[in-house]
């Protein structure tokens, strides 16, 4: 029973100890000792700001190629790479950033090599994307300098996002003329169409009935002019009587191969929303246009067609 | 109380069932259970939303808008069947011109599959001249200066590639989004989706020129695979008969077709009656739409009507039958609501071996049977207002190497280009894509993509995006799994595409 | 001063602990350490053996926790928290022939923690080179949150062992008594063992059984995840 210590020395010794434990540990593991000093507070907690090049054109590609195996959802070789004070703290064997650090490098192996990130066929980053990377990092991989001062930055391509629709909004939409609409479909059959099924807009394809559609079934379409952005007459019947100014919110209109002369012209002066005009094969003079012209709308047709 | 009499057709409805309607009926409805089950969670998922293409049978064809707003309302394809070489038109390669005749660098060969080149080859550069035009100075070869013209209407995308290296699969790659034969093609994924405007002519329409030679896929580039056979492409002819078997036959009326047609609806009717099959309504659909095609596909087709100003620019001779022609009539049809137009013109295939399939006569000779009536189409569009919501694209299977081939180790008789599926061109025109654009780049050879490379699963993603549809939400649930035109393999929208 | 007759016919050291318990314990010992270097330096088919064999080890134990010799048993060491807490305030019986309550709940802590981490290894993947027997079996989201649980609980086995070696430590250094030896050897100073107890040795060939069910349980999980 002798070579006792007393209770303090050795809660002493055992303190010195794992001190010196963390501490080899500290050194030997990168990673451990950023989440020590982060922890501990030894190192402020790093942000981006808002706009800058790390916050606009950086993290949204470690969003899209790396976060799904580097973040919040799992953190693979203990890198994540969600946020700018994570991408600092780097992963199991630390820091990853640096013009010639373990990031770069491994986003660049070429796709055969085991190594390469992102793997097993995830598509690799783009040309452009790397080149974002690169600039970021050769500047210092900082979190402060503003996206608009990188002059050298390939253009921003941001990925196409599926527009997302509410059902009930868009049924609150419609529902004004719905009843209106459901009477003139039943009248014109397959003439009149949402233009999508996120949209209250219709379009009218009149072209489909030819000659048998005039001045007054486009005046019997009259009670959804609010909602009419397309309208199509091409072959139709209708004369330079028809009551086309009543449809403001026509966007897009075709007259190809009417019978409409330039005494249409006022009543086209009236369409508001006028973008697009398709005259071919009409007895519109191009004169009689001035005015649409003057305010920027397309004019198909004019003259001689094609050539 | 009931009619005794329709409790005799309920009997004998339940009769017609056999084992094999109602174990059908059975997994269908299990099926329905389980997917109404995966539908919710889908929603729940914030997934892809879950469409409903469902219609009155008696109108498959009738409109559904599209999910979102579309740029394009239409299509009209233009397949050049054999992979044009994109050396000798687009992707213009002075540094590849340097080294014509070299021995192909080793690296070029290895682990690499060609189709015919064996050994070493040499290198083939451009074999016509090229210069810039439009805007932006876009390098173009002199056998296309036609197209020339329109190149700030064009969106060439230089970086496409393909995983197939031999025609068939490719083409159905290209088409079906799958290289096997019984995936739905493009155009049918389209009007099953969308529907077609017209209810007077089919909504998928091909024109097949160059002989009569369609493509090595054939038929099954516009079946309708597993979506219903009423949205596979209908084949129709620009010179005689439209449509074959459409007309009547010799000494019948249009009346007496048509009391023989109501004679026969009525015999599908009380088919109907008895068992119950929506196909049957189908088929009186099709008969139906048949009738009113006799007046309308003749019209649509006939490029007789067109000014012989018109016919010139398009370099269209009425009767014969020429991708001039199917241009033209494309126009026409685009004019009439159709939804997707397919043309074929086969020949590219520049190997070298036989006449016909030299870069230095072949393809001379396809430019100069497209090139006009392509340009000619695209401006007949925009100055009818039409390119603005019709996508037009033009393109092959796949690309063709930048070594002269030499099959069996031989020299060819013809200049000649081996299959090249790592990288070729394509274009878009129209509808909601960037005009004016070149996407992508190959390197100095032309041989592999350095920038922007697109699937074609990603240009099937583009088409249909500009269409209003997420390529996601547009499948059909065919064995066991929801069928995609994309596939399984994530897809991209290309966003640089877009205007 | 006349040495005392009992003292003398008493043996110096009593055996307390059987040889598969001892076994056991230094097996634990070498195989944690095996697991943790094989996945840090990312010898995984290594790893995975190791955890396989932890994994066995840990349903023989607790096997033997009940069919095992005396000083093996659950019943032997495990203790309500109150007995615990009054142990290690200095209060009640100071002698045990095997664990003493605090080492009791210590052994039954480690024993648990090691459980979970064999089993959340079993589910785990790293999507690349690796993934567990069972892995396919749940969702991938579930694998990644068990895989990221496999990592949260090597840190609480850290402090486990460490906790587990500061007290060893203690009784040594300390109170002067040494555990480790009788660990290696099975025997423990009869001064430091309670007079008159009984101590029953459960044959080795029931080990040796339990140990032989345990690894075909082991075995057949693995063949029955992974086929």
């Amino acid at each position: 029973m002798t070579g006792r210590i007393s209770a303090w020395a050795y809660a002493a010794g055992v303190l010195l100890v794992t001190g010196c434990g963390i501490a080899a540990a500290m050194a030997l593991r990168p990673g451990f000792a950023a989440t020590v000093r982060q922890v501990t507070g030894l190192e402020p907690a790093r942000i981006a700001a808002p706009d800058s090049f790390y916050t606009v054109r950086v993290a949204p590609l470690f969003d899209r190629h790396c976060a799904g195996c580097h973040g919040a959802r799992a953190a693979k070789g203990q890198l994540r790479l969600d946020s700018f004070a994570a991408v600092w703290r780097g992963g199991r064997h630390g820091d990853v950033l640096g013009k010639d650090g373990e990031l770069y490098r491994r986003i660049t192996l070429p796709q055969s090599d085991e190594k390469a990130m992102p793997p097993d066929g995830k598509p690799p980053l783009s040309k452009d994307e790397l080149t974002v990377i690169r600039l970021w990092l050769a500047d210092g991989a900082r979190g402060d300098v503003p996206a608009a001062t990188v002059k050298d930055a390939p253009r921003l391509v941001l990925p196409v996002t599926i527009p997302q629709m509410n059902p009930q909004d868009v049924a609150r939409q419609r529902a004004p003329l719905a009843d209106e609409l459901a009477r003139l479909q039943k009248r014109y059959p397959g003439l009149i169409a949402y233009e999508s099924l996120a949209s209250a807009d219709l379009q009218v394809n009149a072209m489909l009935a030819g000659k048998r559609f005039g001045d007054a079934d486009l005046q019997a379409l009259l009670p959804l002019a609010a909602r009419i952005v397309r309208l199509d007459l091409s072959g139709t019947a209708v004369t330079d009587a028809a009551p086309l100014s009543g449809l403001r919110a026509v966007t897009h209109l075709r007259l190809a191969g009417t019978g409409l002369t330039g005494a249409v012209a006022p009543a086209l002066d009236g369409m508001a929303a006028l973008k697009v005009l398709t005259v071919t094969g009409t007895n519109i003079a191009p004169e009689s246009l001035a005015g649409l012209r003057r305010r920027g709308v397309t004019i198909h047709g004019e003259g001689d067609d094609g050539a | 109380m009931k009619d005794p009499r329709l409790l005799l057709t309920d009997l004998s409805r339940i009769q017609a069932q056999t084992r094999r309607h109602f174990l059908g009926w059975g997994t269908g409805g299990l099926g329905a259970f389980f997917l109404n089950a995966a539908m919710t969670e889908d929603a729940r998922a914030d997934g892809p939303q879950t469409l409903n293409f469902a219609r009155d049978p008696a109108t498959p064809l009738s409109v559904l808008p599209p999910p979102f707003r579309a740029r394009a309302k239409r299509v009209i394809y233009l397949h050049m069947g054999g992979a044009p070489s994109q050396l000798d038109l687009f992707d213009y390669k002075p540094v590849l011109a340097r080294f014509h005749g070299h021995d192909c660098p080793q690296s070029f060969l290895k682990g690499k599959r060609f189709a015919f080149i064996s050994g070493i080859p040499k290198l083939l550069g451009p074999q016509f001249p090229f210069r810039q035009a439009g805007r932006n100075g876009t390098w173009i070869s002199d056998r296309m200066p036609h197209l020339e013209r329109r190149l700030d209407e064009l969106c060439l995308v230089k970086s496409m590639k393909t995983d197939q290296f031999n025609h068939a699969p490719a083409q159905l790659l290209v088409h079906t989004g799958d290289p096997r034969t019984g995936h739905a093609s493009l155009g049918s994924w389209v009007t099953y989706g969308l529907g077609s405007e017209n209810q007077n002519l089919p909504g998928f329409i091909v024109l097949v020129s160059s002989g009569g030679i369609t493509a090595n896929a054939g038929k099954p580039l516009w079946g309708s695979g597993f979506l219903p056979s009423v949205y596979q492409g209908v084949q129709c002819r620009s010179a005689g008969e439209p449509v074959l078997y459409l007309d009547n036959p010799k000494d019948v009326s249009r009346a007496q077709r048509r009391q023989v047609l109501d004679a026969v609806d009525e015999i599908n009717r009380q088919t109907h009656v008895q068992f119950g099959n929506p196909e049957t309504v189908a088929r009186i659909a099709q008969y139906e739409m048949a009738f009113r095609m006799q007046l309308e596909a003749s019209d649509a087709m006939d490029i007789r009507r067109e000014s012989p100003a018109v016919l010139e620019r398009y370099g269209a001779e009425p009767g014969k039958t020429s991708y001039a022609n199917n241009c033209l009539v494309a126009r026409r049809l685009a004019e009439r609501g159709v939804r997707f137009i397919q043309l074929y013109h086969w020949g590219w295939d520049s190997h070298g071996t036989p006449t016909d399939e030299g870069v230095n006569v072949g393809l001379v000779n396809r430019c100069r049977e497209t090139d006009q009536p392509t340009a000619a189409l695209l401006a007949d569009l925009k100055a009818r207002g039409l390119l603005e919501d019709t996508l037009v694209v033009w393109g092959g299977e796949f690309g063709r190497t930048p070594m002269w081939e030499n099959r069996g180790g031989q020299e060819m008789a013809f200049i000649g280009r081996d299959h090249h599926p790592s990288a070729f061109t394509i274009w878009m025109a129209g509808g909601g894509v960037k005009a004016g654009l070149v996407h992508g780049q190959t390197d100095d050879m032309g041989y592999e993509i350095v920038q922007d490379p697109v699937e074609v699963r990603d240009l099937h993603a583009t088409m249909l995006y500009l269409l209003g549809f997420d390529h996601q939400a547009l499948k059909y649930p065919y064995q066991g799994l929801d069928q995609k035109l994309t596939g399984v393999k994530p897809a991209r929208i290309i966003p640089q595409l877009l205007a | 001063m006349a040495p005392d007759r009992e003292a003398d016919t008493k043996p110096a050291a009593i055996l307390v602990w059987d040889a598969p318990t001892r076994l056991f314990h230094w097996s634990l010992v070498a195989l944690v350490f095996v697991s943790w270097l094989s996945a840090d330096q990312g010898y995984m088919t290594v790893h995975l053996l190791s955890g396989l064999t932890l994994l066995a080890l840990l349903l023989f134990r607790l096997a033997w926790g009940f069919f095992g010799s005396t000083t093996a048993r659950f019943g032997d060491f495990l203790h309500a928290p109150p007995r615990v807490l009054r142990y290690l305030r200095g209060r009640g019986q100071r002698l045990h022939a095997g664990h003493n309550p605090a080492g009791g709940a210590m052994v039954m802590v480690l024993i648990a923690v090691l459980l979970a981490q064999a089993v959340t290894g079993l589910f785990a993947t790293d999507s690349l080179h690796f993934t567990g027997p069972l892995a396919l079996l749940v969702s991938e989201d579930a694998s990644l949150r068990l895989t990221t649980l496999h990592g949260t609980i090597f840190n609480l086995i850290l402090l486990l062992v460490w906790l587990h070696v500061v007290a060893v430590g203690f009784y040594l250094l300390v109170k002067g008594d040494n555990l480790i030896r009788p660990m290696v050897t099975g025997r423990k100073p009869a001064s430091h063992v309670p007079d008159g107890l009984r101590l029953v040795f459960t044959h080795p060939v029931i080990a040796v059984l339990l140990l032989a069910v345990s690894i075909a349980l082991v075995t057949a999980l693995f063949f029955w995840g992974t086929t």
